[in-house]
Parts: structure tokens; sequence; C-alpha cells
């Protein structure tokens, strides 16, 4: 009785489906894995992992994207759960444009960007009308660059940022929210703080964690602005070696799922309060 | 001076084609402690209205004053207004106690004042056990108090709830609506309740301002509103109303007919020459004939049985009646089809 119940919830083919999807998923994860454990020959071995951990240029470039990526997602919260926020208030009929902005990046290339950037910001910014040089071309010097990448980075993790924080406000209905709020006396900041924030927390995590995953990643923007980060180090050392990259790859592969385990740790209890609203 | 005070109140929303004018002309005088109730079918500008109490719209025109002070600009941070929401809105992040203590903590109140003042309100709204639970650990009652406690802990000046129970079902929200009231008479708070549930504003108001179309149609008291409505949209809004058609006879004697049959309505000659239907509730029609009322009769069309009432459809001549028996266990059921002769008080007649 109960297993047939549970047959007729499962039917045959979402189970097909479903072993086929795993499957799908696993593959080439398994592959990888199997490979990378092969450098020596006739042998499992975790001597690929040795090779690349012992590598200085993995940990620099490495920590240089961690920091990027911190970067990126603390100035896109920055930007966009005010800018969400005021939308849903106050100018809902905004809502659709907004929402086909924050798509560009997906049918703009990040190739277009990163010349875009380039080609804007490789010359000095002069005062209007003077020759007098008030900065240098962001270019040219590493902060510049950084904030460069960062921009960058912001535009390539504006669909998922936007998305996650829009749907995070959605479904604590901000808007009668505020009212509640600013009916029992609290300020904007108060609001913000106490409030907005508090309950967007799943909704900014798991923004933070795509960004994070695209950051690190991304290969275009760091190779074309020269900067040494992991992506391209990635990229670099699969041109050169074999079974490094593998293992590399692995890794990444398990932090994202570490970080993801984290998130659902974190607001297991926050989601089921959202969910029950 | 009324405490708080609406004067030409009125507010359009938009501008150019699509203009929405949501109130107009609204004048309302509300003394202190009184229990007002805003009531209207959907659209009529009841929310609008509530809303520039509470400071979240302002008015296009007129001021509003509560306590002597013109507050029309006021920021809703700056009122001292408590307010419920349909959809409760409690903060999911905090617990039932941080909710009822938010509005004192940013009045930066002292911790122990405002855990006295939670305890105070738990008990107020029969909620003692469940400080520690967070809003989704609760029923949608239970979140309904806990939005009351957490409006009334910073001692608003006037309490404004839009709604209140429409989320919630049919039994909770009698009980609620009561509690509500015990709650208010027990504080004296002065309260606007806004509602497009007629039994709902009947059963708890000190007064009810009827609204149609951003139009105050009537303001009264509950008694008042169905007894005595000024309008033919309050006759038909507040309750159940027969709109007989008549066709007079003698104007000075005020006689009438319907269909073929010649009634009474009493002393009513200047009403006689404008109007030209008379209203009955169907609870002060009566079955059977009666010397000195109004006799009638016709044929039944329609059997509605609702439990404790019946209500019958009847055709007087062409004319349609709706009356309401009450059930009784010996009664003898009319069925469709059969002549139904009823009779009614002249001083039941109202003309509209
Ligand atoms: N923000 C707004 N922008 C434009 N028009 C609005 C806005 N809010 C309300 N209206 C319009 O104003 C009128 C009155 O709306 P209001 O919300 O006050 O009605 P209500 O009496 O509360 O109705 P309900 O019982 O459905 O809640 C409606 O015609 C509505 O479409
Ligand atoms: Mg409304």
């Amino acid at each position: 009785m109960n297993l047939s119940l549970r047959l007729r919830k499962f039917p045959l083919w979402s189970s097909v489906w479903f072993v086929i999807g795993i499957l799908y998923f696993f593959m080439p994860l398994y592959a990888t894995l199997d490979f990378s454990l092969r450098m020596e020959r006739d042998k499992i071995s975790l001597k690929a992992y040795q090779v690349a951990f012992s590598d200085g240029r993995f940990l620099d470039t490495f920590l240089t994207s961690n920091i990027l990526a911190v970067a990126t997602i603390i100035a896109s919260v920055i930007l966009i759960v005010p800018t969400a926020y005021w939308i849903r208030l106050r100018v809902p009929e905004a809502r659709r444009i907004v929402e086909f902005i924050t798509l560009m990046p997906f049918v703009i290339p990040a190739i277009i960007l990163v010349f875009g950037l380039i080609r804007v910001y490789s010359t000095p910014f002069k005062i209007p009308f003077t020759d007098i040089v008030f900065l240098e071309a962001l270019t040219t010097f590493e902060i510049g660059t950084d904030v460069l990448m960062v921009a960058g980075y912001m535009v390539l993790a504006l669909p998922y940022m936007y998305r996650s924080v829009d749907t995070g406000m959605r479904t604590v209905d901000v808007r009668t929210l505020t009212e509640a709020a600013q009916s029992l006396g609290a300020s904007w900041v108060t609001i913000m703080w106490r409030v907005i924030l508090p309950n967007l927390r799943s909704a900014l995590l798991s923004g933070a964690l795509l960004t994070f995953a695209i950051v690190v990643g991304e290969v275009v923007l760091a190779s074309f602005l020269g900067v040494d980060a992991f992506g391209p180090y990635l990229f670099l050392l699969g041109q050169h070696r074999a079974y490094e990259p593998a293992a590399l790859s692995f890794i990444a592969f398990l932090l994202t799922w570490g970080a993801m385990g984290i998130i659902q740790l974190v607001t297991g209890e926050q989601g089921q309060a959202a969910g029950a609203h | 001076m009324a405490y708080l005070k609406l004067s030409n109140i009125s507010k359009v929303y938009g501008s150019g084609k699509d203009q929405t004018l949501a109130v107009q002309d609204f004048n309302l005088d509300v003394q202190q402690g009184e229990f007002i109730s805003f009531l209207g079918p959907s659209g009529c500008g009841k929310t609008t209205t509530l809303r520039m109490v509470g400071g979240f719209e302002i008015p296009t025109t007129g001021s509003i004053t509560l306590d002597s002070n013109d507050i029309t600009n006021k920021a809703p941070n700056q009122r001292n207004v408590g307010m419920v929401f349909q959809s409760y809105a409690l903060f999911p992040n905090m617990t039932v106690a941080g909710n009822i203590g938010f509005g004192l903590q940013v009045r930066k109140e002292k911790r122990d004042a405002i855990k006295q003042r939670v305890e105070e309100m738990l008990e107020l709204i029969q909620l003692k056990q469940y400080g520690d639970r967070y809003p989704y650990q609760l029923s949608g009652g239970q979140q309904q108090r806990v939005a009351l406690a957490r409006a009334l802990a910073i001692r608003p000046q006037v309490l404004l709830l839009d709604e209140p129970l429409s989320a919630l079902d049919a039994k909770i929200r009698v009980d609620l609506r009561q509690e509500i009231r015990r709650i208010q008479q027990r504080l004296g708070i002065t309260t606007i309740y806004v509602t497009h549930d007629q039994e709902e504003a009947l059963s708890i108001s000190d007064r009810i301002v009827v609204m149609s179309h951003g139009l105050m149609e009537q303001t009264g008291t509950p008694f008042d509103i169905y007894n005595y409505p000024t309008t033919d949209f309050v006759a038909k809004f507040v309750g159940q109303i027969n709109l007989i058609r008549i066709d007079v006879v003698d104007m000075t004697k005020g006689l009438v007919k319907v269909g073929s049959q010649t009634i009474t309505v009493g002393d009513k000659e200047k009403q006689l020459r404008s109007m030209k239907h008379l209203a009955i509730r169907p609870e002060e029609i009566t079955a059977g004939h009666k010397e000195g009322n109004n006799n009638l009769h016709g044929k039944v069309y329609n059997v509605n049985y609702l439990g404790a009432i019946i209500r019958l459809g009847v055709d007087v001549d062409g004319v349609r009646v709706s009356i309401d028996v009450f059930n009784q266990r010996n009664m003898k059921i009319p069925k469709e089809g059969d002549v139904f002769e009823f009779n009614f008080p002249v001083e039941a007649c109202w003309l509209l």
C-alpha cells in the first residue's frame, strides 16, 4: 500500500528523467575526479593535488579572486538593495525596465564589456576644457584596474544579484513591512537595518554565492585587464598541464558545494519563516 | 473641538488622463475614544482615507488635525498612530515579543519598560505564553492579535485597522472582532476600522461612515444606519432590503398600489412626490393576514433555505418581493407556486 502510493508519486518516466539528470551532472564530475587521481601511472594518487597546491601562483591568484569577489558582493549589495527596494516601494512601474537592464549581461558578451571599459578608462581624466589631469587612466595603476574589475564583475553578477534580492523582497512584502515599521515610528535607517536587510538574508546569501562563483571562475575580464586572477591562471594551466587543472576544478567544485551547504545551514530557519509567510 | 478632524479631504491619484478621484468632500469629526467604521464596497476609497490619516498618502486638498495639531503633511513616523494591516505585516525576523517591543525600541525606551509593556500587551491579547515564538509559528488569528498588540504598544493617539479580519475564516472573524472591540473599549482608544462587511461594522462600531465612489453617503450610529438610511445606496448596501415599485393612488392619504393591490404608507405626501419605491426590510414582513397592517398576497417563485431563516421570493402581480420567515419546527414551508399571504406595519414603510 505504502509502496504503491510512493510509486504513484514517482511515476516511471519521472524516475527515468531524474536518473538521466543525475548522470548528466555527475558523470563529468566523476570523470574529472578520476582523471585528477591518475597523474602517476597505473596508480590512484593525490600527486596532481600536491603539485597544484605547491605552485605559489595558485594561492596568489585564488586569494586575489576571492578579494575581488568579496568587493564585488559588497558593492553590488550597496547598489542593488536600495535600488530594488525603492522600485518596489515608490516606482513599481519601473520594474520591467530595470529587470530588462539587469538581463543585458546575458545578451552582451563580456568581451564587449571589457573592450568598452578599456576604451573609456585607458585615457587619463582631465578637467574639461583644460589639460590638467586629475586622475590617471584607471588601467595604468593597480587600484584603478581593481576598481574596473569590480565594476565589470558587478555588471556580470547583476542578473543574479538583482533577481535574488527582488524575489526576496517579494516573498516578505517589503512594502507593507515598511509601512508597519514607519507607523511604529522607525526611520529609514532603522527600517533598512532592522527590517529589510535581516529579512533578505537568505536572498543576499544566494546572490552572493552566485556572484562568488562567477567572479572566481571568470576569465575574459581578468585576462584583458591583465589581472592575475584565478580564472586566467586555471585557463593557462589547462593549456600546459593535464592533471593539475582537473584537480583544481574538482576542488573549486567542492568549495562551491561547501558554500551552498553553509548557506542552507545558516538560512534554514529563515527560509522556513519566509516560506510560511 | 473634535479629537480627530478631517476637513474637506479629497485625494486624486495619478495625473492627466488616467486620474482617479479616490476620495472627495470628506468631512469627519471623531471624538476621543470613539470607534468609527468606514463601510463601503470595493474601491470606494476607504483604504485611501485611512492611509491619509496614517500619513501614507497626502491629501490633495483639505486638512487633518489630531488633538488640535495639524498633521496633514507629517510623515507616518512622526505621527503617533497605530496601524493594523490585512496581511498582519509582522516582522518575520523578530519574535512576538520583538515585534510588540519594536516601536518602543525605536522610541529608545528603557529595556525594563519595554519588557513590562510587552508583558502587558501579551496579557491583553491573551497570548502570554507566545512571546518567544516567531510569526510563522502562529495561526492567522494569533498573528493579527500580535499585530494589534504591536500597534497598541506605542500608546498611539489613534488606532487604524484596514480590513484586519478579511484573511481569517468566519468563526475566528466573529471572535476576534469582539475581542478588538473589548480591547478598544478597555483602553478607550480612538479607532478607525475599515471593512466591507456590514455585519462587522454594525456589531462593533459607535458610528459608521458609509461610503461609495469616494463620497460619504451617511454617517451615523449602527442603529440609525440600519433603521433610517438616508440614501438609496445605504438602504441597499446595509442589510437586506426589498425595493418594491409603487404607483401613487392618493398622495394626501398615502395610498399606493403594488401591482393591483392597494396599501398605505402613512403620512408621506412630500416623499410620494418624488419617490417611486417602497423599501421594506425582509424581517418586517410576517406571513398571514393581519388587520391594521398592510396586507399583500402573491405567488411563491423561489424558496431559499438558509438555516435559521427561510427566504421566500414572492411575485405580487409582477412585482418581486423577498421575505424572511423564521424557520420553526412545526411550520409548513411554502413551495414554489403556492399562494402566499403576508403583512407588514405601516411604520416599516420607507420611500426611496
Ligand atoms: N496608488 C494608487 N494609484 C492609483 N489609484 C489608486 C491607488 N490606490 C487606490 N487607487 C484607486 O482609488 C480608489 C479607491 O481605492 P481604495 O483602495 O481606497 O478603495 P477601498 O475602498 O479600500 O477598496 P477595497 O475594499 O477593495 O480595499 C480605487 O478606484 C483605486 O483604484
Ligand atoms: Mg481597501
